[in-house]
């Protein structure tokens, strides 16, 4: 009987562990059930019909569900994707998208153990300045078999955002939206100060002196500053319409990025550096951010930076103008950046994919996208569409701002090369060494990186 | 068949004893943890181990490479030195600090006055407290301008430094953090404190032994070997560091800003592995950090003989 009991016991114990590790292994396929489940109930409406389209009449090729993730999640910006979705949903009859949104950063190193467990999503955002990482390392999908089929397509885009969604001169992906930036002023200040409301500085030399009229300090104590070129590297990229770093290489030691950096230091030097971090250290963001508040005059920012300014402040009282060029003719060169459409390496639909991305890319999402966002997207006609203007007086500026804005994929032997560069020239912001210098070693630490991974 | 299975048990000389028995059942009963940590734990462990003799990336190549991403940490990684140097002046100043602080805490505290519950609670309270949380509102705490530090600081005439923004003063501020939340030390120490028997203290009262005699010759060596492990386990844990140098960065796009000053050993690894998708040489800088916390570790034991005190052993 004890012997009995004792059997009894172990076979249970086993059975206990074995279904354990049953139910260990199971937990993954049905989560991603109920992950399909729960995206399915969001977009019910459409998705029963897409079922009972399918069930009904066997002789339509069988419907293609996509999983499509993204970052965005905010209450402005999930709308407006998911209507963009739905209204591809609705525009066809063999192809669901279901929506899955990720938060920022996390969903790029979910879709990596995605990619390397072979069952990815099929469409995903990702950001434009490392697609050649991804082509390189076989997590993304060449797209040259559909884009030969369309050649007409490439011509969508602004030709700096298409350049850099290129690997071997292969596409890779497609550019979605992108960002410029350029100055926008209060005009409030400028009639305080003295200042022509209408006439913005053109150059670095006036952008100096109107911020210096500005300028409010109380003995050390900064109240409102001018201007102050926080981001440094948009006046080393300015200063001889080069960036730093491109696909070719670095560039941060031009006699031109040289001055520039000195003419970003005298501002540290003017004003005491630990002063101004005391003082940025009070920036917030929203209605805390400095320019909103009055705590600078000028600040250069994205177009997407309107959207603050609408919420918070009257649009009327804020000029906006190109980013001064260093010298007359120097050009108001400016960086930026933005997302792209791509399929993950391994995504098992990816005609219908790139059918999506079309979608996402043509002239009515994209119109949609901008319109209620203030983004700058990456189709050139759905950019230029006057149309946008009406609800946006910067829409228009931004699209013309694109001729001076630089984009460039970071090379693939060195997609972390601001870790080495960075700290030299912020020593040199610190005052603990001079421009050439460090400019010099950060060239050298960015070449050096690039020679070690080769 | 039960006099089946008597007879065949019978035939052998004692097939399975009491004991034997015992020991399988006991060993099918751990069966689901030893499982579970050789696929989840050795499996992964010793696959790093490989990894970091390869160029690993996740997705499209996995070649064997020797040394070469050793060889790449002390000779070509110019980040590694920063990071380890940084790391390891964060455990110098902490481990010290904090072990320090909770044992001072944990004294304070063993008082027997009434309301010390309260006291203890809320000193206690921070560390129940833990993460993202706790390093935003230290980045408040700590702004140069708005921040409370500096404005207490401000009372006595001092203009206090930039502390996150200023490159000398992040991980000095970091370590000033932990040492707000060394509750957890602090109530190992102090149930420590509470086993030290009451009639020593008699003994060496009436012998005319004062109270800081009593202390470093009652007190210390009767809870040495608790601070023995909370010295140990608090030097693992400060090899470890990581989030704070991710997220309190003056510039949130640079993890580890300003000037590189919190980029901790574990900050760099995760960038090489996830970022860059190095994955084979953040194997490799995985396997050094373990031999560094293992040789660490390993003299902490061997000094341990010279001044950890074991009641009624015989020294081990």
């Amino acid at each position: 009987m004890k012997n009995a009991k004792k059997s009894l016991l172990v076979l249970s114990t086993v059975a206990l562990s074995g279904s354990l590790l049953l139910t260990g292994c199971g937990s993954n396929g049905n989560n991603a059930q109920e992950n399909q489940s729960a995206n399915q109930t969001s977009n019910q409406a459409s998705n029963q019909t897409g079922n009972a389209a399918a069930t009904t009449t066997p002789e339509v090729k069988e419907k293609v569900t996509l999983d499509f993730w993204a970052h965005w999640g905010s209450t402005t910006r999930r709308p407006i994707i998911e209507k963009i979705v739905s209204d591809f949903n609705a525009s066809q009859d063999h192809i669901h998208v279901n929506y899955s949104f990720q938060p920022f950063g996390e969903g790029w190193t979910k879709e990596l153990a995605a990619v390397a467990a072979g069952n990815p999503p099929d469409v995903i955002i990702q950001d434009i300045f490392t697609v050649g990482q991804r082509a390189a390392k076989k997590q993304a999908t060449n797209l040259s078999e559909y884009i030969n089929q369309d050649p007409s397509i490439k011509d969508r885009f602004f030709p700096q955002l298409w350049d850099a969604s290129l690997y071997n001169n292969e596409p890779y992906a497609l550019p979605f939206n992108t960002d410029t930036r350029f100055l926008y002023y209060s005009k409030k200040a400028f009639q305080e100060a003295g200042l022509d409301p209408n006439s913005p500085p053109k150059t670095w030399d006036e952008l100096l002196a109107d911020a210096q009229k500005l300028d409010k300090l109380n003995g050390k104590r900064i109240e409102r500053l001018g201007f102050y070129p926080d981001d440094w590297g948009l006046f080393l990229d300015n200063a001889d319409g080069k960036l730093m770093m491109d696909k070719n290489g670095p560039n941060f030691n031009s006699p031109a990025k040289i001055d520039a950096l000195n003419w970003v230091m005298s501002f540290n030097e003017r004003l005491g550096k630990s002063n101004v971090d005391t003082f940025k250290a009070t920036f917030g963001s929203k209605q805390n951010d400095p320019f909103v508040v009055g705590k600078l005059g000028m600040t250069i920012q994205t177009g997407t930076y309107f959207a603050q300014i609408k919420d918070f402040m009257n649009p009327d009282d804020i000029g906006y103008a190109p980013v001064p060029e260093m010298k007359a003719g120097s050009g108001n060169w400016t960086y930026g950046g933005g997302f792209v459409l791509e399929i993950p390496y391994g995504a098992k639909h990816p005609a219908e994919s790139f059918e999506f991305m079309k979608y996402m890319t043509d002239v009515a999402a994209q119109k949609y996208w901008s319109q209620y966002l203030f983004d700058n997207v990456a189709n050139q006609a759905a950019a230029n569409d006057p149309e946008l203007s009406t609800n946006n007086p910067v829409s228009k500026f931004a699209t013309d701002n694109m001729k001076w804005t630089l984009v460039s994929p970071v090379p693939n032997n060195a997609p972390d090369y601001t870790s080495v560069s960075n700290p030299n020239i912020e020593s040199a912001l610190a005052g603990k060494t001079d421009a050439k210098t460090a400019l010099d070693k950060a060239q050298s630490a960015v070449q050096d990186l690039m020679d070690s991974n080769k | 068949m039960n006099t089946t299975a008597h007879s065949g048990s019978k035939r052998r000389k004692k097939p399975m004893s009491l004991e034997r028995k015992e020991e399988l059942q006991g060993y099918l009963f751990v069966l689901p943890w030893i499982i579970g940590f050789l696929l989840f734990t050795a499996g992964p462990l010793l696959f790093s181990f490989y990894v970091s003799f390869t160029n690993y990336d996740f997705t499209s190549q996995m070649d064997f490479v020797g040394l070469r991403n050793y060889k790449y940490m002390f000779h070509g990684d110019p980040l590694f030195w920063v990071s380890l140097k940084n790391t390891l002046f964060y455990v110098v100043l902490m481990v010290p600090l904090t072990t320090f602080a909770s044992i001072a805490l944990a004294s304070i505290l063993n008082q027997k006055i009434p309301g010390i519950r309260v006291f203890r609670t809320i000193y206690y309270l921070p560390s129940v407290l833990s993460g993202v949380g706790v390093y935003m509102l230290w980045m408040e705490l700590l702004s140069p301008d708005t921040g409370i530090v500096n404005l207490v600081l401000s009372w006595f005439g001092i203009t206090g430094p930039g502390w996150m923004f200023d490159p000398n003063w992040t991980k000095p501020a970091i370590v000033m953090m932990k040492m707000w939340s060394v509750g957890g030390g602090m109530l190992m120490y102090l149930a420590a404190l509470q086993g030290v028997p009451e009639q020593l203290y008699e003994a060496a009262e009436i012998d005319g032994a004062g109270s800081l005699r009593r202390f470093w010759h009652i007190t210390m060596p009767l809870i040495s070997p608790v601070i023995f492990f909370e010295v140990i386990t608090t030097f693992i844990s400060g090899f470890q560091i990581f989030q704070e140098g991710y997220v309190m960065s003056s510039d949130p796009t640079t993890p580890g800003s300003p000037m590189n000053s919190l980029l901790f050993f574990n900050l760099h690894m995760y960038l090489k592995a996830f970022k860059v998708f190095q994955m084979g040489y953040a194997s490799a800088m995985a396997w050094f950090l373990f031999v560094v916390v293992l040789f660490i570790t390993m003299i902490n034991m061997w000094v341990s003989k010279y001044w950890v005190h074991y009641e009624g052993g015989d020294g081990r």
